[in-house]
């Protein structure tokens, strides 16, 4: 009878524990959406989670089931995919984007504030300080910076070779235009010598590109705009403006940019021949080209061991503000107000916020560094393309958290697109503009 | 005792319950048949008339993705200011104009002419070799829209990218970036080729059941194919044809992925941008994040409104009642 009661005794203990340590590792479920070139080396943003996961799990002592969709689709379908996913009470856990969608996002109430859980993570102590600008919105923040970038000017050491250029007139390049010495003057009657000499063909002297994004505020920036005010309210300049449309109507009448530049095909036309080395002089582009480039556009012919000695990096030039810049769009990890677990999500983002983690994000794909210690690490000071950009985000701009800046955008482009492409005079895109931004904004922006 | 005679109340009573009776009597032998319409009636309000009323809301509020909600009694109203927007908007005529020209072209070269055209030389040739001619032709419509736009870019890109312009080199002229320097004929050849294949369909199978007797005895009297074709064919296809425009107009007027796809409305300033386009742009995409639901809405708004001016004007100047009241061709 004793032996009997013992047996059972055992057995229940045995499946008290085993149940017990069940109900330990409660399993939770986190979806996680990044847009992605996996391609081009970007596939760090969701598949780092991936890495991180049993130190996470060990840490909170829970099993994680971990949903990574990586999608490198169209932003403003990738955008649009994450209202429409909250609105049918299915919007991931953590969704990355760009800092910009923190305005309209935190207004409609799809992500949360994070502000307060900050202090429990000391790796978001190791964030480059200026970076948590860019992740507010009325004052709270909202996102925890993923990566940065810098949007320079790519040259083509080939071509300038073949203009008669020293290796050393080349290498300090980069340097001279920091210093404002080489200004977008400079590089706009570099590149009309190139033609004249027969170096390039007429139109290959410098490209921009082709469609709308944040690469224009540079020129904007560069001709003295102001992008807001004080109190946070947009302002629309019209000198500074003015000056942009007039710089880009000049660039296909003398021949430096072919004429049908704006709509030209990424994918089709402007990668390939950019990264060739051997067809376009001067470039505007973003650091994370050089990634697709070496790893898709020229992977047959070297990848990086070609792009090194045949395309440098430099500044946005000076434009009358007289100071070289660039622009940084940090992308961000945001957490889903519909997320269950907010405290979990924010535990995997701090796992992922490290050097280890987002060096090997920042070396696959050519983004530059958000962490103190990981621009300080041996494998980011080590790589050759990083090592020459990071200096960038010392001269970078931004865009706003303001949930009316696509408004504003939308209207510059209509002006750059009339201008450039010939249709309207300067000043007659400039007139455009304003009046497409009044008809849509009215007074919540201020003209100047 | 004298008879009790019927008053006038009585009389209308009486009258009242006869038309009672009787409207019973049809409501209760129509009962089938509005049973038999039930699935199809609910199928029209839920997906047709529910999302057109719902638009017409939308459109009086101001929501996009910052203020963004799905309780309607939430969204701020802000009553016709999205349609101010809209019509001192500077590129909306243009936009407009666009879509006119879009729909015009298409439908009248590729939408109606080419289809005849295919199914009358695939009907006259030997019936196999017809179907496979008519089977190639519905290619484009069966064609995942991205990769079908893929093929047609890789067609038009510039040297030396693009097919086209392959064979120019080799041929000595002059390459071109078609999508930029012929946008209006890609967009149109693109989205006609399409087309084709409703139209086709519609006449091959109208041609197809012409009776055989009106065809021989045009042979007996000595007709040539293109006597045959003018005075028997074409007349026959009167009704298929004003369905065909019909149908393919409303159908022009909505459709943009191809042109999405193609040129994004561009190049340059809304140079091939058409109204549904607009609406897309405005409410479901936008690459700096904050859609414009509200303003977007108004735009779909003004193309139900056309849509259904156009039907009506259509059914009215075609008499499409005569069209569904009987089948013509077996008639004869």
């Amino acid at each position: 009878m004793n032996r009997r009661w013992s047996v059972v005794l055992i057995i229940s203990l045995f499946l008290i524990s085993v149940f017990g340590v069940a109900q330990a590792q409660e399993t939770i479920p986190v979806t996680i959406r990044c847009k992605a070139n996996v391609q081009g080396g970007e596939g760090w943003r969701c598949d780092n989670f991936a890495e991180v996961e049993s130190q996470v799990e060990a840490d909170l002592g829970v099993t994680l089931d971990l949903t990574l969709i990586q999608d490198d689709i169209d932003w403003g379908d990738y955008k649009q995919e994450f209202v429409l996913a909250s609105e049918a009470n299915e919007a991931p856990d953590i969704i990355l984007s760009g800092h910009e969608d923190i305005g309209a996002w935190a207004a409609s109430g799809l992500i949360i504030p994070i502000e307060d859980k900050l202090a429990d993570y000391p790796q978001f102590e190791d964030v480059v300080p200026n970076l948590w600008e860019s992740m507010k919105y009325q004052g709270l923040i909202y996102g925890v910076p993923q990566d940065a970038e810098a949007r320079p000017i790519f040259y083509s050491k080939l071509l300038l070779r073949d203009l008669g250029w020293s290796e050393e007139d080349i290498d300090s390049l980069p340097q001279r235009v920091a210093d404002g010495e080489y200004t977008f003057a400079d590089m706009l009657a570099t590149a009309q010598e190139a033609i004249d000499a027969g170096v390039i063909e007429e139109g290959n002297g410098y490209w921009h590109r082709g469609s709308n994004g944040f690469d224009w505020l540079m020129y904007y920036f560069g001709e003295g705009g102001q992008i807001t005010d004080e109190q946070g309210n947009l302002v629309w300049d019209s000198a500074a403006i003015l000056k942009v449309y007039e710089l880009l109507a000049s660039l296909p009448e003398t021949g430096v940019t072919r004429p049908d530049m704006i709509g030209l095909s990424g994918s089709e036309v402007w990668h390939p021949a950019v990264a060739s080395a051997d067809q376009v002089l001067f470039a505007q582009g973003g650091t994370w080209n050089w990634g697709s480039w070496a790893k898709q556009y020229v992977a047959d012919r070297g990848g990086n061991d070609y792009l090194l000695p045949n395309i440098g990096l430099m500044l946005f030039p000076a434009l009358d503000a007289g100071t070289a810049l660039t622009l940084t769009h940090p992308l961000v990890y945001m957490v889903s107000s519909q997320s269950e677990n907010p405290d979990v999500a924010m535990a995997l983002i701090a796992a992922v916020t490290t050097p280890d983690a987002n060096n090997r994000h920042a070396i696959d794909s050519f983004h530059l560094g958000i962490l103190k210690s990981q621009v300080e690490s041996e494998a980011y000071k080590n790589d050759p393309v990083l090592s020459n950009a990071h200096y960038m985000l010392d001269y970078t701009t931004g865009a706003p958290n303001n949930p009316d800046l696509p408004a504003w955008q939308n209207a510059y482009w209509v002006g750059i697109q009339a201008a450039e492409t010939g249709a309207n005079t300067p000043q007659e895109a400039l007139d455009l503009a304003t009046a497409q931004l009044k008809n849509e904004m009215g007074d919540k922006v201020i003209y100047k | 005792m004298t008879q009790p005679t019927t008053t006038l109340d009585d009389q209308f009573t009486a009258a009242e319950s006869r038309t009672r009776r009787s409207r019973k009597k049809s409501l209760s032998s129509n009962m089938a048949a509005y049973g038999f319409l039930a699935p199809a009636g609910f199928l029209v309000i839920t997906f047709f008339l529910v999302p057109v009323v719902i638009i017409f809301y939308l459109s009086m509020t101001n929501l996009s993705t910052s203020n963004f909600t799905t309780d309607l009694s939430a969204m701020q109203f802000v009553g016709l200011e999205n349609f101010r927007i809209l019509f001192n908007d500077q590129f909306a005529a243009k936009i407009f104009f666009n879509t006119v020209f879009y729909v015009l072209v298409t439908l009248s070269l590729f939408n109606v002419t080419l289809a005849l055209i295919v199914s009358l030389l695939s009907t006259h040739i030997e019936r196999r070799a017809g179907f496979a001619f008519r089977a190639i032709w519905i290619l484009p419509r069966i064609t995942a829209a991205t990769v079908y736009i893929m093929l047609w870019r890789r067609l038009a890109v510039e040297a030396p990218y693009g097919i086209i312009n392959q064979v120019n080199t080799l041929l000595g002229q002059t390459t071109y970036n078609y999508l930029d320097a012929r946008p209006w004929e890609f967009v149109i050849v693109v989205n006609g080729f399409i087309g084709v294949s409703f139209g086709m369909i519609i006449f091959t199978s109208a041609i197809e059941s012409i009776p055989k007797d009106l065809l021989n005895a045009s042979l007996v009297d000595g007709s040539t194919i293109l006597q045959r074709i003018r005075y028997v064919i074409l007349p026959l296809l009167r009704w298929p044809l004003l369905f065909v425009v019909t149908y393919q107009t409303l159908s022009l007027l909505t459709s943009f992925e191809q042109i999405l796809l193609l040129t994004d409305g561009g190049p340059g300033l809304y140079a091939t941008e058409v109204w549904s386009l607009t609406a897309y742009h405005r409410a479901l995409s936008n690459y700096f994040g904050n859609a414009q639901w509200g303003y977007g809405s108004a735009f779909a708004v003004v193309l139900v409104i056309i849509g259904v001016v156009l039907a009506v004007i259509y059914m009215r100047v075609f008499r499409f009642n005569e069209l569904v009241a009987e089948p013509k061709i077996e008639v004869l």
